[in-house]
């Protein structure tokens, strides 16, 4: 699920992106998913009904590619072990996923509450006419 | 018995009066052209028709050459239908249905063997919305997997378990591949999951998109609605929708009719249908009126209610709870007049037999003038009726555009069913006979009758 993030405001100001880049690498870095194969879209709460959703919706390739993943780290949790370092996440195959789709279907959820909220108003023409 | 002449009186004088005075018959609840008569256009290739009814709402279809004859692959029709009024670029599948709403409107997405229909129902104000959602639907749609996951495949799934369940719609269909196998002999429901797990996938469908909103590929059509101003919308709104379409998809070769015989064990009922080469739709060019004749004296349903019915199956029909009827179903280039019996198997045997012999009777002639002259009141009454019931036309209309360029008019037709002859009748119902015939069981098989005990040639 999205959670509030300073990174759109970051992003937007050139200088203070440049300051903040080293420090989000070096953050991600000792998160250590990556050495466990993982991406940032698999540690994601699965538990609830937005994500179960989004995950009935990946690709087929996605899905599997997601599973393997999740297995191979169980593993190497359970073994105390870090994969060999050329199996490693690399940060450009660090992207999103799952989050794409879990925008759209909140995006739908959202579009659905406004349209129940709706206040509708004649047209001023048929009012004139009183249709 | 009713005087012919007291049934005719008023659909003659109908007609007789619109030619006379077309500008006189104007009055306070009459349209500004009130006729059956469609006008047609068209709008940088998109071809458009309309009429003008009075009344303060308009139907409006697109009408596309992309039943199920034109699919490359099974199912391909049913999946763009589905897809129909979903997710487009510019709007959600729910942002679609409640504005819809909100204006008060219906729309629905329906195919036929030639024909995929989209249409809308709305009041008369809202045409340039409507125009727009066809425009949107037909060059915008989004063709997402979990759409099709979700929302489309339950859908064909369960139009395949009705077809099932139905034994008339398997005989229907039955008769039709037999008569026509491919084209407009593939059936309009899977009667097998097959067909739309194997082979259908959102890529294919928007292939296929591609070919069915292809501007020659389709029609709109709009009852209650004012020429110029639909030519207004039509011109704006379909912009997108492809210039043509480059590829190749089957059922372009005309139409031939082959005929046998299917039997097929079912649990749910028992349907026969008894099908014979018919008549093309007028703007076809096979168009022979005195089969549309020669329907409604075999006929089987009445139209009058605690009476059996003039027709002369309803009299061969072996009991009450025995459905007969006859329909001449008209496609561009072909036809088929088939009968359906449905109730109980024996009484089913017992009427098919009698059907055949009552055709055989028509061909010797054994029958009388004024009860020729009743079938032909009854099938114009039938076609002008046709042209009052706005939805009857419009997929007629559009398809006589997209496949001819030539809008289907009522009046035209009903003109043409005057001047059938006895005679022609007779040779109608001899030819019959003298084809193959494509005969379908559905049902109890041990009471089912083949096609050889009729009498028929298969």
């Amino acid at each position: 699920m999205s959670v509030p993030s300073l990174a759109p405001f970051i992003a937007k100001r050139k200088w203070l992106q440049a300051w903040v880049k080293p420090l989000a690498t070096w953050y991600t870095n000792a998160a250590g998913y990556r050495q466990l194969g993982l991406r940032a879209d698999d540690l994601i709460p699965e538990e609830n009904d937005v994500v179960q959703l989004a995950l009935k919706r990946l690709p087929p390739k996605d899905a599997y590619d997601r599973v393997f993943r999740l297995r191979r780290a169980f593993q190497c949790s359970v073994s105390h072990q870090l994969l060999p370092k050329e199996e490693w996440t690399k940060p450009e195959e660090d992207a999103p996923y799952l989050t794409v789709v879990i925008n759209e279907i909140q995006a739908e959820m959202k579009e659905r509450e406004d349209l129940e909220a709706i206040i509708v108003s004649k047209r001023e023409k048929n009012t004139k006419e009183g249709h | 018995m009713f005087p012919r002449s007291t049934v005719c009186r008023g659909a003659q004088r109908a007609l007789r009066r619109q030619a006379a005075h077309p500008a006189q018959r104007r009055g306070l609840a009459a349209p500004a052209s009130g006729s059956f008569q469609y006008q047609s256009g068209e709008a940088k290739g998109v071809k458009f028709a309309s009429r003008d009814f009075a009344g303060p709402t308009t139907t409006l279809a697109l009408v596309s050459k992309a039943g199920t004859r034109y699919q490359p692959l099974p199912g391909l029709t049913e999946g763009l239908e589905q897809f129909a009024f979903r997710s487009t670029e510019r709007r959600s599948t729910l942002r679609i249905v409640r504005e819809s709403e909100l204006l008060g409107a219906e729309l629905n997405a329906y195919h036929t063997r030639e024909n995929l229909i989209l249409e809308a129902k709305f009041l008369r104000d809202d045409l340039p919305y409507f125009v727009e959602l066809l425009g949107e639907v037909a060059s915008s749609t989004k063709y997402l997997p979990w759409a099709f996951n979700e929302e489309v495949i339950p859908l064909i799934h369960m139009a395949h378990k009705k077809f099932l369940a139905s034994p008339v719609d398997m005989a229907v269909n039955s008769a039709h591949s037999l008569a026509f196998h491919r084209g407009l002999g593939t059936p309009t429901a899977s009667a097998a999951p097959t067909p739309y797990t194997k082979y259908l996938d959102p890529d294919t469908i928007e292939a296929f998109s591609k070919y069915a909103y292809a501007k020659p590929n389709f029609a709109i059509v709009a009852n209650g609605a004012e020429q110029a101003e639909l030519a207004k919308w039509v011109d704006q709104f379909f912009d997108n929708a492809p210039a043509s379409f480059s590829g190749e998809v089957p059922g372009g070769a005309p139409s031939k009719y082959f005929g046998g015989e299917e039997r097929i064990a079912h649990d749910g009922g028992n349907a026969m249908v008894i099908a014979f080469p018919g008549s093309s739709s007028s703007t076809g060019q096979f168009y022979k009126p005195e089969i549309a004749v020669l329907g409604s004296l075999l006929g089987g349903q009445s139209s009058i209610k605690w009476s059996p019915g003039f027709s002369l199956l309803s009299k061969a029909a072996a009991s009450p709870s025995t459905h007969v009827k006859t329909t001449s179903a008209i496609y561009s280039d072909a036809g088929l007049l088939y009968t359906t019996i449905t109730g109980s198997g024996a009484n089913v045997r017992k009427t098919a037999v009698a059907a055949v012999e009552t055709i055989k009777k028509v061909a010797a002639g054994e029958i009388t003038k004024e009860e020729i002259q009743k079938a032909k009141a009854a099938a114009k009454f039938k076609e002008l009726e046709h042209g009052q019931d706005i939805l009857a036309g419009l997929e007629l209309t559009g398809a006589g555009l997209v496949h001819g360029s030539k809008a289907y008019q009522i009046d035209e037709v009903a003109k043409a069913i005057d001047g059938v002859s006895e005679a022609k009748v007779k040779e109608a119902a001899k030819s019959l006979l003298d084809n193959k015939a494509s005969v379908s069981a559905v049902g109890d098989l041990f009471l089912l009758p083949y096609a050889e005990d009729l009498g028929l040639k298969v």
